[in-house]
């Protein structure tokens, strides 16, 4: 039983490759149809908010780049973070919606439809990875190249099975307590704060606090895209715990959409 | 399985369906985590068992409520039964909803693309189909321009030609029909026969009695969530209509002379007032007899009747026409009887202070069923203006045997061999 849900959910965009495919490609394009910035949003957002993080963090607080990255600015320290965190954010606030929308094809359709959370995780994913593409594109070109980056697409991917876990089972449960779209949109708010993205983890003093955030997984990714692309080097420690979050993330739920997902016709 | 088995695209064995029903949202929360029920059970269906053979269609019909889109759906399988079987056999393509999965800001041609490869249309073959699509939905340039200024006889125009052009072996519709001018109507129905021809099953839920009687040949139904009638879809589609029908006088009249028709009386009383002031004659009575000259408030079917009313002629040179209807309503007539064509009866002019009987006797009464009210009338020498109405209490036929909403005076002859 929980085998053959588990070859389903990740199967899934293997056979049902043609509407994976289609779904994906209305949801990307989607985005910007009617829009007249179009793809120009795409960049103009995150730019907008590194210039703004910027200006407050650098220059009204003051941080600076953390001594033991070197010489790197605090610009690129974080928006190195910054990227990947926007994408994972992205996708988990709007999660809870991701059913809701798609009600009256939900219960007049019969299709797979734990294709909406995969096809909803990938799409935040596709739309940031370009942004965090360029960048990196940029920083490659300015001289940070180094043979640690092949670890990088790998990292990517497992927070993109970390994400779709967690897509999976709040789109899941918010069929049932819609007071979730409400919450999510706060505990992305709070988990952006507790990642030491626009600020350096360095800045707190008590070394058992800093030990506290092993516990939070987007800290961990944050923390290995910065070693590997800054000081070509890949924490250990940080992939240990990425690895088996990701994976159990991923198929834990999985696993949690495709038990409940018989469900959803009843009260959507 | 056996052949017989194996014959039927669709077979349903006592099917359950029961929704619950929580007064709160937050009540379902506390059954999941206290385990307590909280809910109310609501049965939608109940032990519903059909089977459709290949290449027949089934009519599912019934009043709002009855659980039709609920059985399409379990059909379909966007809802999980509560009890019971259902197996479909082959393709399954469902129009539950126009165009559910639409985009609105995309073009009908994009569209064609994700809602084909939601129906399980096999890779290669949407491209092929598209300009069939595109042609039999009759949308031309329109089609590439956003659903979302579509209107909804072309949504409903491109989900029906994309459903139906992906050639599935069995095809649930529901409502789609009631949507789009006639002409396109009419070809749906082709389409929908040639599915037939070509062995395909379908499956169809609607209010048209028409499209149930001409595309289905078997039909349930539904009363309740429970089957009440199943079979010949002209014989289950005629006992339906006439239980609509009836159920409809049954709850507009609840005294002798529902309120349209006083309101209609008083209008008709009101506007001959109005003019000049004097009414030109007024109706005193009017009666349903038998030929023995019995008041009847029910009616035997096949007997003779004479309806006979009473006129006081209240202005001097009065001339003009009677007539007679049988109305199902104020608005709705059954049959009707004018003596516009009619010479051999004295038509006036009569005096004032005249007062004339005007009977009709009506032969061989032709309905088997129903209730009706007795509408008699005065109009002007043309016969269009009418001066005067008045109608009957509520009459009905006797209970008697047969089917159907008539009864024919007839005759048997069965001739011997010889």
């Amino acid at each position: 039983m929980t085998i053959s849900l588990l070859r389903q959910w990740i199967l899934t965009p293997i056979s049902n490759y043609r509407l994976f495919h289609n779904f994906t490609k209305q949801d990307f394009f989607g985005q910007f149809a009617a829009s007249i910035g179009g793809f120009l949003w795409l960049f103009l957002t995150p730019v907008v908010q590194i210039i703004t993080y910027a200006f407050v963090f650098r220059f009204v607080f003051g941080i600076r780049g953390p001594e033991e990255f070197g010489e790197t600015s605090f610009v690129i320290f974080m928006v190195i973070g910054y990227m990947p965190w926007f994408a994972f954010a992205d996708a988990v606030s709007k999660s809870p919606g991701l059913l809701l929308e798609k009600a009256p094809l939900i219960t007049k359709v019969m299709f797979p439809t734990q294709i909406i959370p995969v096809v909803g995780t990938l799409v935040p994913y596709l739309t940031h990875g370009i942004g965090f593409g360029v960048l990196l594109f940029y920083l490659a070109v300015t001289g940070y190249l180094s043979w640690q980056w092949l670890w990088l697409p790998l990292i990517f991917f497992f927070q993109f099975l970390f994400t779709m876990g967690l897509v999976a089972i709040l789109s899941a449960l918010c069929v049932f307590l819609r007071d979730l779209q409400q919450l999510v949109g706060l505990l992305v708010f709070i988990w952006f704060f507790l990642t030491p993205i626009v600020y350096p983890i360095g800045m707190i003093d008590s070394a058992s606090i800093q030990l506290l955030f092993l516990f939070n997984p987007m800290h961990s990714f944050v923390n290995i895209y910065r070693e590997v692309i800054l000081l070509d080097h890949l924490p250990l420690i940080n992939l240990q715990i990425i690895v088996p979050v990701s994976l159990l993330s991923y198929l834990g739920g999985g696993w949690f959409y495709m038990r409940i997902k018989h469900a959803f016709g009843d009260v959507l | 399985m056996s052949p017989e088995q194996a014959a039927h695209r669709i077979s349903v064995e006592g099917l359950f369906k029961d929704f619950k029903i929580y007064t709160q949202p937050q009540d379902r929360l506390i059954e999941l985590l206290l385990g307590k029920p909280r809910h109310e059970v609501f049965h939608v269906l109940s032990d519903i068992s059909f089977a459709v053979p290949s290449g027949k269609s089934l009519g599912i019909i019934g009043v709002n409520g009855a659980g039709k889109s609920t059985l399409l759906k379990l059909l379909v399988g966007t809802l999980q039964p509560t009890g019971g079987n259902i197996s479909l056999r082959g393709q399954v393509a469902a129009l539950l909803e126009l165009g559910a999965g639409f985009h609105p800001e995309f073009t009908g041609r994009k569209n064609i693309f994700l809602n084909a490869s939601l129906l399980g249309v096999p890779d290669e073959n949407i491209e092929q189909l598209e300009a069939d699509i595109i042609e039999f939905s009759e949308l031309d340039y329109f089609i590439d321009r956003p659903v979302k200024t579509y209107s909804s006889g072309m949504y409903v125009r491109l989900a029906f030609s994309i459903a139906t052009m992906v050639r599935p072996d069995i095809l649930v519709i529901d409502e789609a029909l009631s949507v789009g001018d006639m002409a396109f109507q009419k070809k749906c129905v082709q389409r929908m026969n040639e599915f037939r021809e070509q062995q395909k099953t379908m499956v169809f839920c609607s209010h048209s009695m028409f499209h149930v009687q001409e595309l289905c040949d078997t039909a349930i139904w539904l009363d309740q969530g429970r089957i009440r009638e199943m079979g010949d879809s002209d014989k289950v589609v005629g006992h339906y209509e006439d239980y609509c029908s009836n159920k409809k006088v049954y709850h507009s009249i609840r005294e002798d002379i529902p309120e349209e028709l006083k309101q209609a009386n008083a209008d008709s009383e009101g506007e001959g007032k109005g003019e000049g002031g004097v009414q030109d004659c007024k109706i005193n009575s009017l009666s349903v007899k038998s030929p023995e000259g019995n008041e009847l408030t029910s009616i035997p079917a096949l007997s003779d009747i004479v309806l006979e009313m009473e006129i006081e002629v209240l202005v001097d040179g009065m001339e003009g026409n009677f007539g007679f209807a049988f109305m199902k309503s104020a608005e709705e007539p059954i049959a009707s009887f004018l003596t516009t064509g009619v010479d051999d009866i004295e038509k006036g002019p009569f005096r004032k202070g005249d007062k004339i009987t005007v009977a009709l006797t009506v032969k061989n009464m032709a309905m088997r069923v129903g209730e009706f009210y007795v509408l008699g009338g005065l109009a002007d020498k043309s016969g269009l203006l009418w001066y005067e109405t008045k109608f009957s209490k509520l009459k009905h036929i006797d209970a008697n045997k047969g089917v159907g909403p008539l009864i024919m005076h007839s005759e048997w002859s069965v001739k011997p061999p010889s």
